[in-house]
């Protein structure tokens, strides 16, 4: 035992717990899934790109320095904009740009905002604190991103008939595309409101999880996790608004003519 | 053609469209002139231009080159959405939007194109559905349990009550019975009666009230010829 009451776990136990997907790729060979390479490789990841987050981090926080911490955001933010593009493969030309001011809104906005003024951190780059944070308000925006734009590009597709058939009402951009757009941002922000509503009943939420692991008492972590639970809405909510409403006009022209599939080109 | 002032006038129309990695013209300097009251056919072979031309009048053709002017005014003048609320276009897809009759016949009016346009009144909605042989169809009925008959006439009747001075229709009868057909006819005629032009593409049947013929092949306009000169 450390001293703060955390078990602490050793190397070789680390390398045991490799165990587990040794029963599940056996199952894997049994069934036929053929997932057995993937889940090599997936499993070989989790712990090369685990052990290496812990490596830096552990000297991020030992430096402390604002510019290490504002390096270390920017990489993480243009790595989840790369991923959220790739997810939105119908999505047009030019989107990596209202991605990266998304994500770049949110991430600011939300994760100061609580390092600030709810957990009260004394100094405003505290690796401790801003990057974990920051982390969570950038992987959950991400998701809620590539959800909205995946399904309004591919709604505005299947409603390209209806499109047509409104522009030839005299419908602009926003007035065609209104319908796409609203279904695209709850496709993006329910799975966020179905996590709230089950959290504490159905599953102990994950940062909780790790606290308590860790040795934190179980109502302060409840305290941090309603916080995170909180901030990861307004993450989703922010990013995917901002990131819809930047870029649905991609798929018209400046005189309104949809843009099909086929006439946009490919993501850039 | 016509000696009446032109209502819509069209001055060598090109577009270029790739096809299989090679530019296609598939609009080839199509000129024309619509007069009120004209109703003109449009017939061609399949993949001829037909639709692109009337996209390219509507000015939802990206990529269009050519003169368009309404009633004198050329388009550069005209905001792409006014010019689309006076040259009205009905793509050969009907696609009303999820709702009732009443709501998409509404719609049009709700658009900020026409914010300075009083929408009709229930009564006057009751009466245009009567007018075009709908009497079995309540204005609370929801679209998706309309015939496609019906639906077709819905989706005419909701661009003629926004009174376009132009209409264009994309084979307006292609998935037509007979009754439904002539009904569409007879809303089309009746438009063009009250000083409106109509260009219809047509494939199957041809429109007996046609005072102009023309017809698009390879991107260009042959022959055809107005049937009053």
């Amino acid at each position: 035992m450390t001293p703060n009451g955390v078990v602490a776990i050793g190397w070789p136990q680390l390398l045991l717990a490799a165990g587990f997907m040794l029963i599940t790729g056996a199952l894997s060979l049994a069934i036929g899934l053929g997932l057995v390479k993937d889940l090599a490789v997936a499993s070989v990841r989790t712990y090369v790109q685990l052990l290496a987050l812990g490596v830096v981090l552990r000297w991020v926080f030992a430096v402390r320095l604002w510019w290490v911490v504002v390096l270390l955001l920017g990489f993480m933010t243009v790595v989840a904009t790369r991923i959220v593009v790739k997810r939105a493969p119908d999505a047009p030309r030019g989107l990596f740009s209202p991605a990266l001011f998304s994500m770049v809104v949110t991430a600011i906005t939300v994760t100061f905002a609580v390092t600030a003024l709810i957990v009260r951190v004394p100094v405003w780059y505290e690796p401790r604190y801003v990057i974990p944070i920051a982390g969570m308000v950038l992987g959950n925006s991400m998701t809620g991103i590539a959800l909205s734009l995946e399904r309004l590009f591919s709604d505005l597709d299947a409603r390209s008939g209806e499109i047509l058939a409104l522009t030839a009402l005299g419908a602009d951009r926003w007035e065609a595309a209104r319908a796409s757009v609203r279904l695209a941002l709850r496709a993006g922000l329910i799975p966020t409101i179905n996590s709230m509503a089950a959290a504490g009943i159905v599953f102990i939420p994950g940062m909780m999880t790790g606290q308590v692991l860790a040795g934190a008492d179980p109502l302060e972590a409840t305290k941090y996790q309603i916080v995170v639970m909180l901030m990861i809405s307004a993450a989703t909510a922010i990013g995917s608004i901002l990131a819809v409403m930047l870029s649905y006009r991609r798929a018209f022209t400046a005189e309104g003519v949809f843009l099909e599939k086929g006439l946009r080109g490919p993501a850039a | 053609m016509g000696v009446a002032t032109a209502l819509l006038s069209a001055r060598e129309l090109t577009a270029t469209r790739a096809v299989d990695g090679r530019d296609v013209r598939v609009l080839d300097g199509v000129s024309l002139e619509l007069a009120a009251g004209d109703i003109a056919e449009l017939r061609g072979p399949s993949g001829a231009g037909k639709t692109t031309l009337l996209l390219a009048l509507t000015r939802l053709l990206p990529g269009a080159v050519g003169e368009l002017a309404l009633a004198g005014v050329p388009a550069s003048a005209v905001e792409p959405s006014a010019w689309r609320t006076e040259v009205a276009l009905l793509p050969q897809r009907t696609a009303l939007s999820g709702g009732t009759v009443e709501s998409n016949l509404l719609l049009p009016f709700s658009l900020k194109a026409r914010s300075s346009v009083t929408p009709p009144s229930t009564e006057r909605l009751r009466e245009a559905l009567d007018d075009v042989g709908l009497t079995d169809v309540a204005l609370d009925r929801d679209v998706a349990r309309l015939s496609v008959g019906q639906a077709a006439r819905v989706a005419l009747l909701r661009m003629l009550l926004t009174a376009p001075q132009v209409l264009l229709l994309d084979e307006p009868d292609a998935s037509l019975d007979d009754a439904s057909a002539a009904a569409v006819a007879a809303m089309t005629a009746r438009f063009a009666a009250d000083g409106g032009a109509v260009l219809r593409v047509s494939h199957l049947r041809s429109d007996a009230a046609a005072t102009v013929r023309l017809h698009l092949e390879g991107g260009r306009l042959t022959g055809g010829g107005r049937d009053d000169a």
